[in-house]
């Protein structure tokens, strides 16, 4: 996916107050891409943009074949339905694309049993801990049949512990079937360990200030190596 | 039944007694049916009431009444609610209407009403005016507790517009249509029964309270009155059972289910 000269901003009072100028980026598609940045800085609304919940003034996003049609969007809250089961949850954004229920539900309960909640699929939201239900979350978005996936700090909010068992649980599923990611964050460690391609970002009107590839497997990355304490120096100057 | 509930009905049911012992001690130490009979005395002009002839025409003429009404105040309280939670112009239209109908007097309206209808519409007019604000301002905040972040969400997850209505604007409306329908109903009961009084409509609760009234029949108006709590409360208990249908139809469903899943 391409991004060319992305101006987004708001006027106030007759002035314009841009987030985005002239903001170009290449995300090569099948990857992790993480934006790292300052909170603030404007990524969460890149990823608005992206997502198509706002317009923008001017530019142009180019998506590749494989990365057209529905985009799955991980919140920085579950947004689950109250109302409905964790099971109906999951089933209920699947009805557009399978007609038999019954096919819906395996569906739903297999990505429910990749992030270990198939014993709660009976279960409402609000029985669940905050990372049982993001959890629930990633399931539904992994089972919805997104091109695209938007991340917006989905680990945030969480203990470490909780933090790293949600990163796995959706490295285990982006590993089953690798679409196009957009992950944005300010925890350095985590976009180091979970992206392909780490950028880093500045202040309004947001810009590139670097982008780190890291070749390094996802199981042989560790913080210690001399190479990722490098790469987190680079964030902290 | 565990303890805790069997003493908060034996409480209830204290409150009951003394009440009923204070109306009773009331009426001998008054000694004048004329102006508190005893409840024994109206209990007797209860009975006398229900075998009279048009008993039960004059119950169903104020049902009928309440429950039209209520059906009005239902319908155009929330679709004017939906359309004034949605747009900030129709409810700035909409302010104007809603404070007359807070502020009038109920028998303002109910004389106002009398002059421009006949005595049967006016209870029907005067208990729409006042029920419907209740509606109203309830289903409107019912439209902003709809989740703009579940609604972002049904976006991004492409709901069509129909299954967002199914799936995220009904529930999270449903507690505002209880309690709009719930405090609307139990005001419609009295503004009925009030217009009836003033108008003396030929049928109805009210007209036959105010017929005894006049006869100073005070055992007669009490027992009138009883039948229009009993009426009430009745209403209540319909509209309690009717909302713990679709929970009971639940169970039973998911009772088949499991039966299905052991065989």
């Amino acid at each position: 996916m391409q991004l060319v000269g992305i101006t987004k901003g708001y006027t106030v009072a007759d002035l314009f107050l841009p987030v985005l100028q002239d903001f170009s980026l290449t995300v090569e598609p099948g990857t992790i891409t993480a934006l790292v940045g300052p909170s603030g800085c404007g990524k969460t609304t890149l990823l608005r943009l992206i997502g198509e919940l706002e317009p923008y003034q001017s530019g142009q996003i180019i998506k590749v074949t494989e990365e057209e049609g529905p985009m799955g969007y991980l919140f920085q809250e579950p947004r689950l339905l109250p109302w409905y089961s964790v099971l109906h949850n999951v089933e209920l954004v699947l009805r557009p694309w399978y007609d038999s229920k019954e096919k819906r539900i395996n569906r739903a309960l297999e990505f429910l049993q990749l992030v270990n909640l198939e014993d709660y699929a009976r279960f409402k939201p609000d029985q669940l801990s905050g990372g049982m239900r993001q959890r629930v979350s990633i399931a539904r978005a992994f089972a919805y049949p997104a091109r695209l996936m938007l991340l917006d700090e989905p680990f945030q909010n969480l203990d470490t512990q909780m933090r790293w068992s949600l990163v796995n649980a959706f490295l285990t599923l982006w590993k089953q079937d690798q679409r196009t990611t957009i992950y944005v964050t300010h925890d350095v460690p985590e976009a180091l360990l979970m992206a392909d391609t780490v950028v880093r970002l500045s202040n309004r009107p947001m810009q590139i200030l670097e982008t780190l590839t890291i070749d390094t497997p996802r199981e042989e990355r560790s913080l210690g190596d001399p190479q990722f304490i490098a790469m987190q120096a680079r964030f902290y100057t | 039944m565990n303890r805790s509930t069997w003493i908060t009905k034996l409480i209830t049911a204290l409150s009951v007694i003394i009440l009923l012992g204070i109306w009773q001690g009331g009426a001998i130490w008054l000694d004048a049916a004329v102006i508190l009979p005893s409840p024994t005395t109206t209990l007797g002009a209860l009975a006398t009431l229900v075998r009279h002839k048009p008993f039960s025409l004059n119950i169903i003429t104020t049902v009928g009444r309440a429950l039209q009404s209520f059906l009005l105040i239902f319908m155009v309280g929330s679709f004017f609610g939906i359309l004034a939670g949605y747009s900030k112009k129709v409810h700035a239209f909409l302010v104007p209407v809603l404070v007359i109908c807070k502020a009038t007097p109920v028998m303002s309206v109910i004389l106002l009403a009398f002059i421009w209808f006949s005595s049967g519409t006016v209870p029907l007019f005067s208990a729409f005016l006042m029920g419907f604000p209740v509606m109203f301002v309830q289903v409107e905040q019912g439209v902003q507790l709809i989740s703009p972040r579940l609604r972002e969400m049904t976006e991004v997850y492409g709901f069509s517009p129909v299954r967002r209505l199914v799936h995220l604007v009904i529930p999270s409306m449903l507690p505002s249509f209880i309690t709009g329908a719930k405090a609307s109903l139990s005001m419609v009961w009295k503004v009925v029964i009030a217009a009836e009084v003033l108008t003396v409509p030929r049928y109805g609760v009210g007209s036959r309270m105010q017929l005894a009234q006049v006869h100073l029949e005070t055992a007669e108006v009490l027992a009138w009155t009883l039948i229009a709590i009993a009426l009430t409360a009745l209403g209540d208990l319909l509209f309690q059972a009717m909302l713990s249908l679709p929970k009971y139809i639940l169970t039973l469903r998911n009772r088949n289910r499991k039966v299905e899943l052991c065989n």
